[in-house]
């Protein structure tokens, strides 16, 4: 593989290194699984040796010549390769899948750190289930690169050269040659199915993958799709896809049958050519007769080591697709911020300001903010009116820094906000977001997502403040009650409220809310907004409100800006008071 | 193909697999014979060792008088391979269009269920069914079914030599092989009920990561990232702590059937051995020979093989068994049968688009939905559908599109009506631009949809693309915000034909601007004199219609007041 070679390597490398830390484990676990392979050898060879010795013994019997046969050891041999090779397999068997679990953990721990630096944008695109099916089903490919494609492999060509070893010490020729053969057809069944498939593997996630698509398509789309009568149009373009899929799997298909059958044959032929040229040497009388038989025994028995590699090896371009989508997650990344433990913060709320801030999403045709500037003093309550796709969402995720602006500066405190270290911009700047994010955990685990510190009576205390409390008292489980995927136990009110209790658990010096009484009532909403003016007192607020007037608006608004197509209307009424 | 249950009248998930299967038989039978042939002829490759052997050790023969017996193996390894080849390529087709087929019949089935019944499904849920288990099909059909014809054809063919040879020897296996199945079945049996749980932990466990994972912006804003990176890393562990404890017994299946082979090849090798010195007196022990000895030795594991070959296979069937569970309680659920059919007749009048008398729709365990309603709607008319929400509105649309078929009373249609569909979602497909126009009106020019992208206010838009009407849209190419999708949709009505123009809540979760350039437009529309339906709560877009129909909720569905003001 000349010109794949290079980035199959690249590709496969960090998750091979990631492998490299669990070294020992690995070792141990391919050393049982050559354990296994060595006892089958063993077993159906010195069966052969002892048939045979035993029949050459009784025939010198028969004619009256005396001759004499130590039966139990090579017994004991049998029974021992026997016992050996079931123990050897059942512990193998356990052992490694204790290993895969093991990757499986570490892939995922790592995985998730990965996304944990993605910005805000990449990850909002890429919260749809059907990308996280993928992502899951990526890591479980990964997860199988060792006991698949790397232990296996190894194994066979260790024993692969054992064997040949081993021939070699009664019959030098033997040894050679079939070493020589069986190395040829491991190169094949490794590398060379490899090439075969890779293409068509390669290609197999991403078609799966479109296919979804479509059909995601075509279900939500049904409505119009059946009205324009334009159905049987999509469905064509659904079955161009299925039928490019199937005509990858029937070609991938016919390389694995190629490959188990070149298996068997690689096989046959070993054994064949074992069987020659240890009946010459057995002819020349350089070999005995039980030996003369346990040659191609032992070569057969070395099918159980090649028969997992065609399939595996075939497939390989799918665990390299699945490396290399979660090598681009990786180089998304965005740059970590700098832990710079010299910039003097001001202490107490924040000052915003920002100048001629323009910020472009990947993706998108028009920018998301176009040269906004703004500032805001220390305990300032500014109200930000816009429509959905103002902008609004993307200036938050600019004053968390998890959107990176283009051109323009942002500063919180008068501090560049690049200059910021994480660790206190997370804990200084609090964001409620317009999406409610609840966690599939119980009531007192998604409070503490706030501050895991924070004791029962805290808990409680904010609960009360979004009028939860009286709820979750008459909860069976209290504070331990699970609310569900996503929060779907609890009403959306409910999920709100909890997302604010969650926020009102922190201490930070600048506050943005966005929509924070979205899906309450006016009278609660109203109760809230009392208690909330309370609490954001000597904080800086900014509010993301579609507009001001409609409901309940939030408390304290000292002046309000309108966004409109990611420009600041600076002629925004003044509502203080 | 999906046929009931002749006997119960119901579906099961094991019948539904049996009747696929029945589609390929021929391929199916196929590949068991090219098995069987393979199997055979690993048979004819053994004795032929065992003959070399033999007639080398034991008959002194030269090496030259024995290269026929070479030959003879030339002949039968290669054609073995063949037979391995066939097999394997044979049962995989048969796979591929088995799923072709399921994915297809499916396909069909959803489209007759139609829009309605499918809002009650999460689609992306859906489209991995249609997707995942499908393919969940693959190795039951590729793999198992095979392999469980041979598992008891291949045994069979070896015994047959073996109980020649020697019956002893032949008993011995008879003996060993239904113990295999025996015991497999008591470890499965509890391994089955762990798998079980298993797979439910697997599922929490995937469950929790992406739980995680879809709040990642919310830990990253409360700085918990670092922190929930070793709870992911913690909950992973503690379930390989708990599964190690569940594996240890799932595992004694695959170490029975080592352990028989294993034995099988042992108490072989030391019965023969021992026969062979003339230990054993009694049975056939005294007539074995090397050549018979050897090839026992020989066909004691192939006769194991084709049942490890099973066991491994077996997840393959449990997993096609779970898949064909969620497949069958999709394909049992039976679609509107009026819907598709005689559900509407041709208008009476020429001028009358549709005509509803007295009909109404019922839900599925919801009872009546809408109606009674008239409606007569003629061409060029625009009327609004108002009432509080929950009334009825959606539905009736709805049934004026023939998504949903009138429960009682009659809807007419008029003959080779073109419809428009229009709601708050608008389809986006992944191609170009001009594709996703072309869903409304396949043969339009560019001239056409150029037209239709101004009259929706995309002219902008379409200005600034470098690719203009070649532009990809969707996941890999242009994201479009909320109301730009919202025009597009609104392109495609203009491209359309369609002399009715069907809109759901239209302006609902957009902005002012895009509000009135939509209203706008769909006075355009009707001035074109197409009929426009428009359920709605938006005062200008009732202000624009000639008739009001008002739902109002219980009992009082036909109050129909004319000549609202405009």
């Amino acid at each position: 593989m000349p010109r794949h070679d290079a980035s199959l390597w690249h590709s496969l490398r960090p998750w091979l290194a990631l492998l490299g830390e669990r070294r020992r484990r690995l070792i141990l676990g391919a050393l049982l699984m050559g354990l296994t392979l060595v006892s089958a050898i063993g077993l159906l060879a010195l069966s052969g040796w002892f048939i045979t010795a035993t029949a050459m013994a009784g025939l010198l019997l028969a004619m009256g010549i005396s001759a004499t046969l130590d039966v139990y050891v090579p017994g004991g041999g049998i029974r021992f390769f026997a016992v050996t090779r079931t123990v050897s397999r059942y512990l193998e068997r356990l052992y490694n899948h204790d290993i895969v679990l093991r990757l499986l953990a570490d892939l995922r721990s790592r995985l998730f750190s990965v996304l944990s630096g993605l910005d805000a944008h990449t990850l909002s695109r890429r919260r749809a289930s059907d990308w996280l099916n993928r992502l899951t089903a990526d890591i479980d490919i990964l997860d199988s690169l060792y006991l698949r494609l790397l232990a296996p492999a190894l194994v066979a060509l260790l024993a692969i050269l054992g064997l040949a070893g081993f021939l070699a010490l009664w019959a030098p020729r033997a040894g050679l040659a079939i070493g020589a053969l069986l190395l040829l057809g491991w190169l094949w069944l490794t590398l060379g199915q490899a090439r075969l498939g890779m293409a068509a593997s390669r290609r197999q996630v991403g078609d799966l993958e479109q296919l979804r698509g479509r059909l995601i398509e075509q279900l939500q789309g049904l409505a119009e799709l059946e009205a324009y009568r334009s159905l049987a149009d999509h469905r064509a373009r659904l079955a161009e896809i299925e039928a490019r899929l199937y005509r990858d799997q029937r070609r991938l298909g016919r390389r694995v049958a190629l490959g188990n059958a070149l298996a068997s044959l690689v096989v046959g032929l070993g054994m064949l050519l074992s069987l020659w040229l240890a009946a010459e040497a057995w002819s020349a009388g350089l070999l005995s007769g039980p030996l003369t038989v346990m040659m191609p025994l032992a070569v057969l028995a070395i099918s159980e080591a090649l028969a997992p590699l065609p399939a595996a090896f075939t497939w390989l371009g799918a665990t390299r697709g699945a490396a290399e989508r979660l090598n681009a997650l990786e180089a998304q990344q965005g740059e970590t911020a700098p832990e710079n433990a010299f910039v003097r913060l001001p202490a107490g709320a924040l000052s915003v300001t920002l100048a001629d801030v323009t910020l472009t999403h990947a993706d998108a045709l028009v920018p998301a903010l176009v040269e906004v500037s703004l500032g805001l003093a220390a305990g300032e309550r500014l109200a930000l009116c816009g429509a959905s796709g103002a902008g609004k969402s993307s200036l938050a995720g600019l004053l968390t820094r998890q959107l990176r602006p283009q051109g323009g500066e942002v500063r919180l405190g008068g501090v560049a906000l690049a200059a910021w270290p994480e660790s206190a911009l997370t804990k200084r700047v609090a964001l409620l977001t317009q999406q409610t994010d609840l966690f599939d955990d119980t009531l007192a685990a998604n409070l503490r997502v706030g501050d895991p510190e924070a004791g029962e009576s805290r808990l409680w205390r904010v609960l009360a403040m979004v009028e939860l409390a009286d709820w979750a008292l008459a909860l069976p489980r209290g504070l331990d009650t699970c609310v569900g995927e996503g929060g779907k136990r609890l009403s959306g009110g409910q999920s709100r409220r909890l997302a604010l209790a969650r926020l009102l658990l922190c201490e930070p010096d600048l506050v943005v809310l966005d929509e924070p009484f979205a899906g309450l009532d006016a009278d609660t909403a109203g109760r809230l907004a009392t208690r909330l003016d309370e609490w954001l007192a000597d904080r800086t607020v900014i509010y993301l409100v579609h507009q001001l007037g409609e409901v309940v608006d939030p408390p304290g608004i000292d002046r309000c800006l309108t966004l409109r197509s990611g420009r600041l209307c600076t002629n925004g009424q003044d509502v203080s008071g | 193909m999906g046929s009931p249950d002749e006997a119960t009248g119901e579906l099961t998930a094991r019948r539904y697999l049996k009747d696929l299967a029945a589609g390929e038989r021929r391929r199916l039978r196929l590949a068991v014979l090219a098995g069987t042939s393979a199997g055979l002829l690993t048979i004819g490759q053994l004795v032929l060792m065992a003959s070399f052997i033999s007639r080398l050790l034991v008959e002194g023969a030269a090496l030259s008088t024995l290269t026929p017996l070479l030959a003879g193996l030339m002949v039968v390894l290669p054609l073995r391979a063949l037979a391995l080849y066939l097999q394997e390529t044979l049962a995989q087709v048969a796979s591929v269009r088995i799923r072709q087929r399921v994915r297809r019949s499916l396909l069909d089935h959803l489209a007759q269920l139609g829009p309605v019944r499918l809002t009650s499904r999460h689609s992306a849920s859906l489209a991995n069914q249609l997707v995942e288990q499908v393919e969940a099909l693959d190795g039951y059909f590729a793999r198992f079914q095979p392999q469980l014809h041979l598992a008891l054809l291949v045994p069979l063919s070896i015994l047959l030599p073996v109980l020649w040879l020697d019956w002893l020897a032949a008993i011995f296996l008879l003996i060993s092989a239904p113990l295999i199945p025996l015991f497999m079945a008591l470890v499965g049996m509890g391994a089955e009920r762990l798998n079980r749980e298993q797979f439910a932990a697997v599922a929490r466990l995937s469950g929790h990561f992406i739980d995680r994972v879809r709040g990642i912006t919310t830990l990253q804003l409360f700085g918990r990232t670092s922190q929930a990176t070793r709870e992911v890393h913690a909950a992973a562990d503690d379930y390989r702590q708990r599964s190690m404890r569940t594996l240890r017994l799932a595992f004694l299946s695959s170490a029975v059937l080592e352990f028989f082979a294993s034995v099988a090849i042992a108490v072989v090798a030391i019965y023969v051995g021992f026969g062979l010195l003339g230990y054993i007196a009694y049975g056939p022990a005294d007539e074995l020979t090397l050549f018979s000895g050897l090839l026992v030795l020989l066909l004691a594991p192939e006769f194991f093989q084709p049942l490890r070959s099973l066991s491994q296979h077996y997840h393959d069937r449990a997993a096609a068994l779970g898949a064909a569970e969620g497949l069958v309680a999709l394909l049992t659920e039976t679609p509107d049968a009026r819907r598709m059919t005689g559900g509407a007749v041709p208008a009476t009048s020429h001028d009358v688009l549709v005509e509803l008398e007295a009909a109404s729709v019922e839900h599925l365990g919801r009872g009546r939905v809408l109606g009674p309603v008239d409606l007569s709607l003629a061409a060029g008319e625009v009327v609004a559908v108002t009432g509080p929400s929950g009334v009825g509105k959606s539905t009736l649309l709805q049934l004026l599109a023939g998504f949903v078929a009138p429960a009682s009373g009659s809807i007419r249609v008029a003959e080779g009506l073109r419809l428009a569909w229009m709601d708050q979602r608008p389809l986006l497909i992944q191609g170009s631009l001009a594709d996703n126009l072309l869903l409304a009106a396949p043969d339009a020019t560019e001239a056409e949809m150029r037209r239709a992208l101004g009259r929706a206010g995309l002219s902008e838009l379409l200005a600034a693309l470098p690719l203009g009407l070649e532009t990809r849209l969707g996941e890999r190419g242009v994201g479009l915000s909320g109301g730009q999708a919202q025009r597009l949709a609104l392109a495609r009505v203009f491209l359309s034909r369609a002399s009715l123009v069907l809109l759901d809540e239209p302006t609902a979760s957009l902005d002012a601007e895009t509000q009135d350039d939509l209203i706008e437009a769909l006075q355009v529309l009707a001035d074109e004199g197409r009929a426009l339906v428009i359920a709605t709560h938006h005062p200008a877009l009732m202000a624009l219609a000639k008739r009001r129909l008002s739902l109002e909720p219980e009992a009082t569905p036909r109050e129909v007041s004319h000549d609202a003001p405009a």
